[in-house]
């Protein structure tokens, strides 16, 4: 791997080589830009640092300290966040669905959220060629939304896909089974197939689950780029000419450096992006960095992810397969009938032990002899869960706590609270769901509220006033500092939001490359829509090969 | 850290001869599973990782002598291994104490608690303030169905002693990293899978049979059996936690998705 010094001015630095960061360096490297990515975590072995085991896989969840309140308030870490090269995508359970056009006109349709300043057009050329690099498993044809197919095949079911396929059978709801996930349906180049042991979220340690650890970082390196490991960004450096000039930051030893580049993209996720930019304030922009609308830190969504779990006469072992292996987005839309906007998904999850103890704590309550008893039961459980789009809400956000770090960096303070339409959708949702695992033939069903991924705080609009960047990612007010992840997202429709993130990076990428050095040096702003650049995508990893949609 | 509460006599019931079921190696309906007995199966990082934690009980280094006694009988109730022959108990409480003693969090502190290794040093002297207003008695010296009491009232949100405390940390949110914590320990244990039938460790070599509860080759079919709860237990009711609406609806934090 290429070794750059703090000292060279390089072209990017990019703060987190998660999902987009990953798929950033990739492609700036491929162009031939000098790029670093700094990435608070560590780059894993997977063979030698990752275990089959559920306890053993803290190391993968950022599990430094975080505040959280407000009236609902978000558990933080195992379920949202991750450290470490590849970031969420090493533990996300990879349902990679793409969002459906209706998502990027909330507010033109629904008269509640946001408009993107994108439309589904604009990011469709991107989710096809990710589907096809990632790859994505899924059905030939995926009917919602804008329908289409997936280059690899469906995934065989487990036991809790076959009881989603049954209760939605027996409610005439359609399903979609054995993807769409990131996970390998059949071997390519070097990574193995799925084995089916259910371990996604503790990370995959067989190489079949997709992650930019395995997918893009491998390219990046060997097109030049650089990713520094175990390096903590503290602070972004803006020089007189309102311009940043790189990125403090503190290395496995806690000693401080500071990396000169010409232009900055932070890819830190919902929480630590708008953290950084905060804790980045200084003259002009003492309310933080990028933040003259005010929005920074606001905005932050969460999905509905209410488990609701059924009890089965037969044994259903829920802890074989992939967490995520089929799924409905028959509700997905507005009906005006329900009393509330946008919609949900059904999907599979599926549970480890501890996981599973937990739950029946809050859904059952129990604990001594009854939750020994009820986990005596825990091979006759299924357990399938809401995924609610939840709107955004200004008060909705990240601020910066009192307490700091191990590096002495004031930590992120979270605020969380539903709002009238969020409740009205998520009791739907749940009904909706505990229904579903009725008519399958469930014996017992109970129900864990909870909320599932991080998206928004840092979102992206056409209005300087009420957004944070542009339609590609860059500020408003800082022409060389961009935001490229989740937090740039306006809504979150009910898809997993992996694959969007992706295509989102390689999109602000492609407008990256044709923008060439103007970047470094001029503070114009082109708005033209770049062209798709098909010849970037990691080597053999693009082709035809789709199921033909007519 | 071996049985606090001894000579208590605490044993599930065969409901057919109303006679105490002995405690045994491995309770459940699993009979001879073992998944220690596929370890050459595994990979090596995984292999090393599950048998330090089998043959490594952490030592108590965390708590005190007198908050170790009292965390052990508390965890005695709250994941009772009674059923379980002494050899083959899972020290819950050493578990939990090397996780403070490192001082491992979750990722998050929720602004009205404080932090985790206080949450402890005050939960502990809560549930002491307990037994003395339910039995004028150390929670150590309870019998075991006052212990439930106290334990249930925490469990309900309704407990009727140790205000000052309460109100400087919400009961529900004590109750449930509590619970969470000794499951956390008790079904990362290898015993604690052969007990429940799951598969454990399962790379390289993935599963086979992902339909119909079907076992793998190396698994065992499930052969149930009735057993009622210990009659001097509250614990084998379910009812959701109490406490205001506000706290009831406070979501689960294990990762799912």
């Amino acid at each position: 791997m290429r070794r750059f010094r703090d000292t060279d001015e390089v072209d990017y630095c990019i703060v987190g080589v998660g999902s987009a960061g990953g798929v950033l360096l990739q492609r700036l490297s491929r162009a031939g830009f000098q790029v670093v990515g700094i990435e608070a975590g560590p780059f894993w072995d997977t063979e030698r640092d990752w275990v089959s085991d559920e306890k053993g896989s803290h190391q993968l969840y950022w599990t430094d300290l975080r505040i959280t309140g407000g009236e609902h308030p978000l558990s933080l870490g195992e379920n949202n966040s991750g450290k470490g090269v590849g970031g969420g995508s090493v533990h996300w359970a990879a349902f990679a669905p793409r969002f459906h056009p209706s998502d990027f006109r909330v507010y033109t349709e629904d008269g509640v959220g946001a408009d993107w300043p994108i439309s589904y057009d604009d990011l469709k050329p991107y989710y096809e060629l990710l589907e096809r690099e990632i790859p994505i498993a899924g059905p030939a044809y995926f009917p919602w939304g804008d329908p289409h197919g997936y280059p690899y095949g469906p995934h065989p079911m487990g036991g809790v896909g076959n009881s989603l396929i049954r209760g939605c059978t027996k409610l005439g709801i359609r399903v979609s089974a054995g993807g769409p996930v990131a996970i390998l349906s059949g071997s390519r180049g070097d990574r193995p197939h799925c084995i089916y042991r259910g371990f996604c979220i503790q990370g995959c340690k067989v190489g079949a689950k997709a992650s930019t650890l395995i997918t893009h970082v491998p390219n990046a390196l060997e097109s030049g780029g650089e990713v520094r490991d175990c390096s903590m960004a503290s602070r972004i450096e803006l020089g007189p000419d309102r311009r940043v000039k790189g990125v403090h930051y503190f290395d496995r030893e806690g000693r401080e450096h500071f990396q000169k580049a010409k232009a900055v993209i932070v890819s830190g996720y919902a929480i630590e992006t708008p953290r950084l930019l905060l804790n980045s304030a200084c003259p002009g922009f003492s309310a933080g960095l990028a933040n003259s609308s005010g929005t920074l830190g606001r905005y932050l969504m969460a999905q509905a992810g209410n488990v609701i779990l059924g009890r089965f006469d037969h044994l259903v072992r829920l802890y074989k397969a992939p967490p995520a292996h089929a799924m409905t987005e028959e509700f997905y839309e507005t009906d005006p009938k329900r009393g509330f906007a946008r919609g949900f998904a059904i999907q599979t999850v599926g549970p480890l032990p501890i996981a599973f103890a937990k739950q029946m704590m809050v859904a059952k309550g129990a604990w001594g002899w009854g939750m020994r008893r009820v986990m005596m039961d825990y091979n006759h459980w299924s357990s399938i869960a809401v995924l609610g789009e939840i709107l955004p809400w200004a008060d909705n956000r990240v601020e910066l706590a009192s307490e700091t770090d191990q590096f002495g960096i004031p930590v992120a303070k979270v605020t969380f609270n539903l709002h009238d339409n969020d409740k009205k959708l998520i009791e739907f949702g749940k009904n909706k769901v505990m229904e579903v695992m009725w008519a399958a033939g469930a014996e017992d069903v109970v129900q864990e509220d909870r909320y599932a991924h991080l998206v928004g705080a840092s979102r992206m609009g056409s209005d300087p006033e009420t957004s944070v960047v542009d339609r590609f990612g860059r500020t408003h007010d800082i022409a060389n500092l961009f935001v490229c992840d989740g937090s740039v997202l306006p809504t979150q429709g009910s898809a997993n939001p992996g694959l969007t993130i992706q295509a989102l990076a390689a999109r602000t990428a492609d407008y990256l490359i044709s923008q060439g050095d103007r970047i470094f040096n001029s503070n114009s702003r082109d708005m033209t829509q770049p062209p798709i650049r098909y010849n970037l995508s990691p080597p053999g990893t693009f082709w035809k090969g789709m199921p033909r949609m007519t | 850290m071996n049985g606090a509460s001894t000579g208590r006599k605490s044993l599930p019931i065969d409901p057919n001869t109303h006679e105490p079921l002995p405690p045994v190696r491995q309770p459940g309906y699993y009979p001879g599973y073992s998944t220690l007995a596929q370890q050459t199966f595994w990979d090596a990082k995984t292999r090393s990782v599950i048998l330090h934690r089998v043959n490594h009980t952490p030592p108590i280094r965390f708590f005190d002598s007198e908050q170790a006694a009292l965390m052990k009988a508390v965890c005695d109730r709250i994941i009772p291994q009674d059923d379980r022959d002494p050899a083959y108990r899972i020290p819950i409480v050493n578990y939990i104490d090397e996780r403070l003693h490192e001082d491992k969090i979750d990722g998050f502190r929720y602004e009205n608690m404080p932090a985790d290794r206080d949450v402890y040093r005050l939960g502990l002297q809560a549930i002491d303030m307990l037994a003395q207003d339910r039995g004028g008695l150390r929670f150590v010296n309870l019998d075991a169905r006052r212990q439930d009491e106290v334990l249930k009232s925490i469990h309900d949100g309704n407990a009727p002693a140790a205000q000052e405390i309460w109100n400087h940390m919400s009961i529900q949110r004590f109750w449930k990293g509590l619970v969470s914590d000794c499951a956390s320990a008790y079904y990362s244990h290898p015993w604690a899978w052969d007990e429940i039938g799951f598969g454990g460790p399962a790379y390289p070599r993935g599963y086979m049979r992902l339909e119909g509860g079907e076992p793998e080759p190396w698994e065992v079919d499930e052969v149930r059996y009735e057993w009622q709860t210990p009659p001097d237990s509250l614990s084998d009711v379910y009812e959701p936690a109490g406490g205001d609406s506000e706290q009831k609806g406070h979501p689960g934090q294990g990762g799912t998705h």
